[in-house]
């Protein structure tokens, strides 16, 4: 029946090619280093579905978001579990990130031709604290507040135009139900729509690409 | 690998194997997943009597409205909630507090002393004095809530 089923959509959607090009593609001998690319794109996971959980109750206005944090953490059921996963989870993708990086970078994984995986997994790196940097601001107590204010005052010694970025990010020239508002909509909108848009073309770079093997001495 | 008579190939331990903890994890997340979502929905409303005012105010024979302002903990605000009920009696000693929500979908119903009767506005639902309907949509008369009477004040239970 389910084998019935799998043809009728298979003739249809050709769903099997994209099976075997996906999971059953030919990697060479490789140690539990190269997993760290697919434990960042399970901790990301991780962080959407439990992000999406958490925006069912919270409200990013400074009159509500601290209290409905509050309430997702004491009243709900769970609520703890989920925030603290995707509290937990944040500095796990970091970490992640940096050490897959890092992998990538001393197995010499980053060249010709895989420039561009590389390319996208730096901006990726980038997107990652970006979402770190946007949720700490999220919860509205004063950890966030002051860690907000310094990290806006940080932007803002850029030479130049650092005056200018600093307003920017706040939306003026403190922080404000404006900056929690903006800080919110890049947080869930902006900063996803970046993240699996960069995703998608880093995983079909490694998968059309294939993976490095570990160098050897005499290579 | 396993036992040299198992029929189990390594492929296909690895594809249970990970079958089984993806399994897992989903269930880990997704159970509580549940649970957090329909949490509030499960919370039952504290039952409680709510002062309507004072039984002098009732006219003899008509349904007085009768509103009160309750405070009421949803979610993380502390919200004002208004209970209004019809208050009716007869003979100045039983009071029946009828409830002014329509029975077909939740309309406020309005008494049109004129005609005697309880109207609501959305579907043309009509009661009567004592809330039994007379036309319209709705299914059932309207609600009553229990009362009772303390040195001359009215309370409704809210349920």
């Amino acid at each position: 029946m389910s084998a019935r089923l799998g043809n009728w959509l298979d003739e249809r959607f050709g769903w099997r090619s994209v099976w075997t090009a996906i999971f059953l593609r030919k990697i060479p001998h490789v140690n539990w280093f190269y997993t760290l690319g697919s434990a960042t794109l399970f901790m990301a996971t991780l962080q959407i579905v439990t992000g999406i959980l958490l925006t069912i109750y919270y409200v990013p206005t400074p009159d509500h978001a601290y209290d409905s944090v509050i309430y997702i953490t004491t009243q709900l059921p769970a609520g703890w579990f989920i925030r603290g996963l995707h509290h937990w989870g944040a500095s796990a993708m970091v970490i992640l990130t940096a050490l897959h990086m890092l992998r990538v970078f001393f197995y010499g994984a980053y060249k010709y031709p895989r420039e561009v995986t590389w390319l996208t997994g730096v901006m990726l790196l980038l997107v990652v604290v970006g979402f770190g940097f946007t949720g700490y601001l999220l919860p509205w107590d004063q950890k966030a507040y002051w860690a907000t204010t310094v990290g806006t005052r940080i932007a803002g010694v850029a030479p130049g135009v650092g005056e200018w970025i600093l307003r920017i990010m706040r939306g003026g020239d403190d922080l404000s139900a404006v900056t929690l508002a903006r800080f919110f909509g890049a947080h869930v909108w902006v900063l996803p729509g970046a993240l699996l848009t960069l995703i998608v073309i880093h995983m079909y770079l490694v998968i059309r690409l294939g993976i490095t093997a570990v160098p050897g001495r005499d290579e | 690998m396993g036992p040299a008579n198992s029929k189990m190939t390594r492929r296909q331990f690895m594809s249970a194997a990970i079958t089984a903890i993806g399994g897992l994890i989903s269930a880990a997340v997704g159970l509580p997943a549940i649970a957090y979502i329909v949490g509030p929905a499960l919370k039952q409303r504290a039952e409680d009597w709510v002062q309507l005012g004072a039984i002098s105010k009732v006219v003899l024979g008509s349904p007085t409205l009768f509103k009160a302002t309750i405070e009421r903990q949803t979610g993380w605000i502390s919200a004002q909630e208004e209970v209004s009920a019809y208050v009716l009696t007869e003979d100045g000693q039983t009071f029946a507090a009828i409830s002014n929500i329509c029975t077909h979908l939740g309309c406020r119903v309005r008494w049109i002393a004129a005609e005697e009767q309880f109207f609501c506005p959305c579907h043309n639902g009509v009661f009567g004095k004592d809330g039994s309907v007379i036309s319209g949509p709705p299914p059932r008369p309207l609600d009553r809530f229990e009362t009772k009477i303390e040195n001359g004040v009215l309370f409704v239970r809210r349920s």
